[in-house]
């Protein structure tokens, strides 16, 4: 052993040294606890303004008020609400079964290399722009819904909301596919172990143990619909109205204008009152509320059942 | 040269006592004249001086105890074994001697762990200071994804003593017995070696500062056997200059190469503790006889 | 497969049945998984059709290159999947690296054009490594001093790069100084080392300088990189050597191509370089060498091909797509309009948010897998970051044009519409999607190397520092791409901040207004004209998709080498 060196004391400790670790202990801190304040300025950025709308418009006028005009001064989210409502529930119908089922071929059904193609391309579908989504809606799929004899307008709500459809399938189907994933094989042996065939295993073991997760993917992929923006500003048109419940099919032939659009229209309104500029943020706040809400209760339930399996 | 350091600690100085008899050239104690420091277990006190001593450690995992009233000494330049099943807390000890467990959130420890004396539970104890004396080489080799020079410069580099480095390095690659196999390939990935060359290049690396004792967890577990009988060559060398502690839960290498045994037993106590020839002839106990014999764990 | 061949006589009649039931279900999965697929695939191949028209090329055209290089082409790829995949990997590798290298070099060769000039850049990056110096030369002479490394971290950019700050903030100071009671009289602008350079009465000619600051740095980093490879320093002089000359024989050989010697050293550095350096590696292994036939097909195919169609003199596509398209600005008229601001908006957008996002976002990263402890106070506090993290990443995109609107001009009054805005709010918009990849790529570091390194007797920073972040680069890099691959189709926010509809002239600086590509793209679609909505509007989606799949495809060779390993 060296002897001309003297031995460290284990009790000293270079006050640079802790000094230096704590600095960058707290630098790194810094950064972590930015995203706190990136959650506290959007609240109250977007709280500011829209408490200055609410001094301005009754709260139960704007969330109960039937027409939505820039030009007189009036705001009724139900409009732009019925709006938002429709295209997530068309998305809904196009992407929760196809999700689920792509879901279920991925994990039950799929062979390797099958995987290792789909899902990747699974991927790309969530990786393309939303603007990109919009111009297919816009430029080609209303044209096409047109030819195929639907009576739709340049504008409607049906061909963004198929194509906010395509667009959260890959959200469903990942999700939904960990879920499965994390069931346990001794779950499916014991299905197999009494006779049952693959598909009575898969419908009647792994998705009701699956569900919870399942369902939290679900409740993420609306809020991302809720959330879309570009698509439905380029193609759904700016024509904020209530839904026609006497004739349903009628709606889907016609532009509506959801939260997102309205407030993307409103910001690039040529001429917009104060009041209107300040609508913005109130509707903004709402839809933050909801996608908040809505993403919370989805991890409390994939937590939930990530927990069962652990 | 720990000696003149003992004498200047304070006088509580558990360790100092009973300990000023000369070493023994031969590494076996020929008497044994320990003095009883609890009481309990501490048969084995050799004329050697204790560079560990446990006082009744206890070591909790959240609500689990891991180990339970530890209380032994383990002597200077010599290699102690610890055996006992799986689950048993052995390996718990070790990594409670370099404070390995204080990177686990919801450990806990109770009792005194002295080193040179110095209790290093103590609040003024730095952790990092101690490993820096304690060297550990792991049941699993694991060289960093370096050059096999910047794996055993590590050590050396953090503790910004990059005078000599070649030099340290390779005396460090000597003294594990993998200079000669990877003197012309030092640049190369330290990954490219064989099982058994990258544990000898993790027991180099912690050599490579000059550590006063090298724990080592079950450090030919994951060998085969060719390797293993390299890694035990090297360890009885080792001994010659460092304090090894080492786990294993093979109990024929325990007899091999070690000096002092301690035998762990379900639940985290430390059944029997002395010299390994009269553990494995003579156990005191009926459970550490029915262990060795294959009776039971 | 798990339903065994069912004994008839056993099981009765409906095993027939019960085996249909089940296939017919796992057609109708299998179809569920290829809907999207193949729908969305027909749309690009729509788009592609518009934006290309390749059905306006003459038959003869189509047809030889569909001999000369499609065909050859297509049967390559067949054997590298079929039998080769090594090989096919090669392929791929040696026809991306060129296409990544083109695009870096257009990169850089827009950020001469549009931003700052080659002693601008020359300047930039020696105060830059000034300042690095600086950090380190601190580091190793006082490794212990932790406030001065503080200031030295933030003081060091300040006296290189950027100087006291400048006039406009002259109130600062002399609020200051009136704060504390002191007269500093008037406020003199202390310039930093960068400005220094930029007024040095004499300098090296600009090829010099692009030679020393560009391409020799990337050189040396290429023979460093060949000489420990090939364990040979000879080798490594020789990919330095070869490297500075062929950037040389530019001099002369650039002007004659008609792109500048300036670009002619952007491709040696960023195209030949790599692919050289890539290319020797897998001759000297000699493992899928035959994938190299890949690109030299390509090339010779697009060759033969051009002859072959110049001497009949067959006509190509009027394609939308093609050099005026890349590089020129919008106009009312579709034949005319094209991307390049928009695109040169992008990339300084990009820059932003790198600059913003990736030290914070990989800072973040590190303190919750490295230090957050689980358990206290602080422990509910990492608690609570994490789920915020998780739901920010849900946060839909308008929602933070919003808050880039709120915050950055209406409260810091930044110019609407600008760059540095548009790269915040979209900076804040992937900040958590960069935090969440980089913390997976920090998880996946094996445990037993920090184990080693705590055992070592290394600090919790030193650890990170040395053994956790060069494991994890590769990881964060490919998150950090991919996130930089939907923060450059993000439209939303840009509406909401104000960014141009169209402009006509490229952004100088990074407080101009400017407009983005999907910004462009979106005023494109709602020109009613069908020259624009079939065409310029096709053109500037396959632009915008093209710069995402370059992008995409680099974080998964990326992903893949880190995989293997």
């Amino acid at each position: 052993m060296s002897t001309e060196t003297p031995e460290p004391d284990i009790t000293s400790r270079p006050r640079g040294r802790a000094a230096r670790e704590r600095m960058y202990q707290y630098l790194l801190l810094l950064c972590a606890a930015l995203s706190i304040l990136v959650t506290i300025s959007i609240v109250a950025l977007l709280a500011r303004d829209a408490i200055t709308f609410f001094t301005l418009v009754n709260p139960l006028d704007f969330f109960g008020g039937t027409e939505f005009l820039l030009s007189r001064d009036v705001y009724g989210l139900l409009p732009l609400l019925s709006g938002t409502l429709l295209v997530t529930v068309i998305a809904a119908l196009i992407a929760l079964p196809t999700g689920v089922a792509a879901a279920v071929y991925l994990s039950e059904y799929a062979s390797d290399r099958m995987r290792s193609v789909l899902k990747p391309g699974l991927e790309v579908l969530a990786g393309i722009p939303t603007v990109v989504y919009g111009i297919f809606a816009l430029v080609y799929v209303t044209p096409f819904l047109r030819t195929i004899g639907l009576p739709v307008n340049t504008f409607n709500i049906l061909s963004p909301s198929i194509m906010v459809g395509i667009m959260i399938v890959p959200m469903v189907s990942s999700l939904s596919e960990d879920a499965m994933s994390a069931v346990p094989d001794s779950l499916r042996r014991a299905g197999y172990g009494m006779g049952a065939t693959k598909f009575e295993v898969t419908t009647g073991v792994v998705l009701p143990a699956a569900a919870s997760g399942i369902f939290s993917s679900f409740i993420l992929a609306l809020s991302r619909a809720i959330g879309e923006t570009m698509i439905v500003v380029v193609a759904a048109g700016s024509q904020p109205r209530m839904l026609n419940l006497a004739e349903p099919l009628q709606n889907l032939w016609q532009g509506f204008q959801p939260m997102t659009a309205a407030m993307v229209q409103i910001n690039s309104a040529d001429s917009v009152s104060q009041l209107g500029f300040s609508s913005m943020f109130a509707i903004g706040l709402t839809l933050f509320a909801i996608t908040f809400l809505l993403n919370l209760v989805s991890n409390r339930i994939a937590a939930r059942y990530r927990e069962e399996y652990e | 040269m720990t000696q003149n350091e003992m004498t200047s600690d304070d006088s509580t100085d558990p360790a100092a006592v009973g300990t000023t008899a000369t070493p023994d050239p031969s590494g076996e104690p020929l008497v044994d004249q320990s003095i009883e420091v609890d009481g309990t277990d501490s048969s084995a006190q050799a004329g050697r001086e204790q560079v560990i001593e446990a006082r009744d450690l206890n070591v909790f995992y959240g609500d689990v105890q891991a180990l339970q009233d530890i209380t032994m000494s383990i002597p200077e330049n010599q290699v102690t074994a610890m055996i006992g099943p799986s689950g048993c807390g052995k390996s718990t000890f070790l990594r409670s001697i370099n404070r390995m467990n204080d990177l686990i959130d919801t450990a806990r420890v109770d009792g005194e762990l002295y080193f040179e004396g110095k209790n290093i539970y103590d609040d003024d104890v730095d952790p990092v200071a101690l490993r820096r004396r304690i060297g550990m080489v792991f049941q699993h080799p694991n060289p960093f994804p370096k050059s096999i020079y910047d794996n055993v410069a590590y050590g050396l580099r953090i503790q910004d003593e990059t005078e000599n480095l070649d030099q340290k390095v390779e005396t460090a690659l000597k003294r594990a017995a993998l200079w000669d196999e990877v003197e012309d390939q030092l640049d190369k990935s330290a990954l490219d070696l064989s099982g058994g060359q990258q544990q000898r290049l993790c027991i180099a690396r912690a050599i490579a500062v000059d550590p006063d004792v090298i724990l080592m967890d079950e450090p030919a577990s994951a060998l085969d056997p060719i390797a293993t009988s390299k890694i035990e060559d090297l360890i009885e060398e080792l001994a010659e200059e460092f304090t090894v502690v080492i786990v294993t839960h093979n109990m024929q290498q325990a007899a091999r190469i070690s000096d002092k045994t301690a035998v762990f037993l379900t639940g985290g106590e430390l059944v029997e503790f002395g010299d390994t020839q009269s553990i494995f002839e003579n156990p005191e106990h009926q459970r550490v006889e029915d262990y060795i014999t294959g009776k039971f764990g | 497969m798990a339903t065994t061949e069912p004994d008839a006589d056993w099981h009765g009649d409906d095993s027939s049945i019960s085996q249909l039931r089940g296939r017919a279900f796992e057609a109708t999965c299998l179809a569920a998984t290829a809907f999207g697929l193949v729908s969305v695939l027909l749309l690009l191949l729509f788009v592609a059709n518009d934006a290309f028209r390749p059905l306006s090329a003459d038959s003869g055209w189509l047809l030889t290159y569909a001999v000369t290089v499609v065909v050859p082409l297509a049967a390559l790829a067949v054997y590298y999947y079929r039998l080769d995949e090594p090989a096919g990997e090669v392929a791929y590798v040696t026809s991306g690296l060129p296409v990544v290298g083109v695009l870096l070099t257009g990169g850089f060769a827009v950020m001469f054009i549009e931003l700052l000039s080659i002693l601008e850049w020359f300047a930039l990056v020696t105060s830059l490594v000034a300042a690095g110096g600086l950090i380190v030369a601190h580091g190793r002479l006082r490794p212990n001093a932790a406030l001065e490394r503080l200031v030295v971290l933030f003081g060091a950019p300040i006296v290189t790069v950027l100087g006291t700050p400048p006039a406009q903030f002259n109130w600062l100071v002399t609020d200051l100084a009136a704060a504390l009671g002191v007269d500093f009289g008037l406020y003199h602008r202390v310039i930093s080392l960068r400005e220094v350079l930029l007024r040095l009465p004499y300098v090296p000619t600009n090829w010099l300088l692009l030679l020393g600051t560009l391409v020799a740095p990337l050189a040396v980093a290429g023979g460093v990189f060949v000489a420990r490879r090939c364990d040979s320093r000879r080798a490594g002089f020789a990919v330095v050597g070869a490297t500075l000359v062929g950037a040389l024989v530019g001099l002369v050989t650039g002007p004659a191509l008609g792109i500048g010697y300036g670009g002619w050293m952007l491709l040696v550095a960023f195209v030949a370089l790599p692919v050289g350096v890539y290319v020797e590696g897998v001759v000297r292994r000699r493992e899928g060498v035959r994938g190299l036939a890949f690109p030299v097909t390509a090339v010779l195919g697009v060759a033969v091909g051009s002859v072959v169609v110049d001497a009949a003199g067959l006509a190509g596509p009027d394609s939308w797509i093609d050099w005026g398209f890349l590089t020129s600005a919008t106009s009312r008229t579709a034949a005319d309009a094209g991307i390049y601001p928009a695109m040169v908006g992008s990339i300084m957008m990009i820059i932003v948010i790198v600059l913003a996002t990736f030290p914070v976002g990989v800072g973040a990263a590190i303190y919750l897998e490295e230090y957050a402890p689980s358990e206290g106070p602080m422990g509910k506090f990492v608690t609570l970051v994490e789920i915020n993290i998780g739901n920010l990443a849900g946060v839909p995109s308008v929602v933070y044009g919003l808050l880039g609107l709120a915050l950055f001009i209406r409260i810091v009054q930044w110019p609407q519409g600008s760059i540095v805005v548009a790269g915040l709010a979209v900076g804040l918009l992937i900040l958590p999607i960069v935090i969440i990849s980089a913390q997976e790529a920090i998880r996946s570091v094996p445990d037993s190397f920090r184990q080693a390194s705590y055992g070592m007797g290394a600090t919790r920073w030193q650890t990170i520092r040395q053994v956790v972040l060069p494991e994890a680069l590769p990881g964060i890099l490919t998150g950090t791409i991919l996130a930089l691959g939907r923060a450059i189709g993000e439209t939303a926010p840009l509406l909401m901040i104000g960014a141009a509809a169209s402009v006509r002239l490229a952004p100088n600086g990074f407080f101009d207004v400017a407009g983005m590509m999907p910004r462009q793209i979106y005023s494109w679609s709602s020109e009613l004209e069908p020259a624009f909505r079939h065409g310029v509007l096709a053109a500037g989606v396959i632009t915008l998709l093209a710069v995402l799949l370059v992008m995409n495809a680099t974080a998964i060779v990326i992903r893949n080498r880190y995989q293997r390993e």
